[in-house]
């Protein structure tokens, strides 16, 4: 099997799963990290670039299908945006190693809330 | 709290997690904008992927900044993902998103779990 196959069909289905707004961008960097061996570091600037272009095409769907709410997005882009770029240096700052746990709980946060919301409550969908 | 207010902290609790882990900034803003913003389903997940865009532009050229990917391991991930994207956006309306999200948060668990004993 050609090497870059698994990549591209795992970003393809979590590239799927980001513009349903599933996460895929979380599945990928785990992915990448647990199964594909990618070194931490890369695999996030990865991850990062990967869902660039994953949102720019899904969301001219989501435009021309009249899902976007802009004056939400007009309200949380810019701080949000601040703030990424807060964390991102925050995380440069300090060895990758030590994010490692915090990234954990991260997921395990996340995977127990959508579960838990998915089977509790069903989704509108 | 105004609508406002609770978009700009929305959007900064995910544009935090979005920096400092790489991604999953979404984890946090679309609960938030679902179940505390009550914004529309459909709606909330189209919005939350065009928050998230401009926080993955910036944190994205840090990360480049100290980490840079062969073309030869990137490409794949980033034809894949757009691939990915074009078939996400046509079909969004006629996807079962619950057993998806049941899936996935199994996944997470056991990400998680991993990550923790690391």
């Amino acid at each position: 099997m050609v090497e870059w196959v698994v990549p591209f069909l795992a970003a393809l289905a979590t590239g799927a799963l980001s513009s349903w707004g599933v996460g895929g961008g979380t599945l990928l960097l785990v992915c990448m990290t647990l199964f594909l061996g990618v070194e931490h570091r890369e695999a996030q600037a990865i991850n990062l670039l990967f869902f660039l272009p994953t949102a720019g095409i899904s969301l001219f769907f989501h435009r021309k299908n009249g899902f976007l709410d802009r004056e939400t997005w007009r309200d949380a882009a810019p701080l949000g945006t601040a703030a990424a770029l807060a964390g991102a240096l925050a995380s440069m700052a300090v060895d990758v190693s030590l994010l490692r746990k915090p990234f954990g709980l991260f997921l395990l946060y996340g995977g127990a809330s959508m579960l838990l919301g998915a089977i509790k409550r069903g989704d509108r969908r | 709290m105004t609508d406002k207010r609770k978009n700009q902290i929305a959007g900064a609790a995910g544009g935090l997690a979005s920096g400092l882990f790489g991604g999953g900034g979404g984890m946090i803003l679309l609960p938030l904008l679902v179940k505390w913003r009550k914004l529309e389903g459909r709606k909330s997940f189209a919005t939350c992927v065009a928050v998230i865009l401009p926080m993955c532009c910036v944190s994205a050229a840090v990360y480049l900044w100290q980490a840079q990917p062969a073309w030869g391991t990137l490409w794949p991930y980033l034809a894949g993902g757009a691939a990915g994207g074009v078939l996400g956006g046509m079909t969004f309306e006629k996807v079962p998103v619950r057993i998806l999200k049941i899936i996935f948060g199994l996944f997470l668990l056991y990400g998680g779990v991993r990550y923790l004993l690391w």
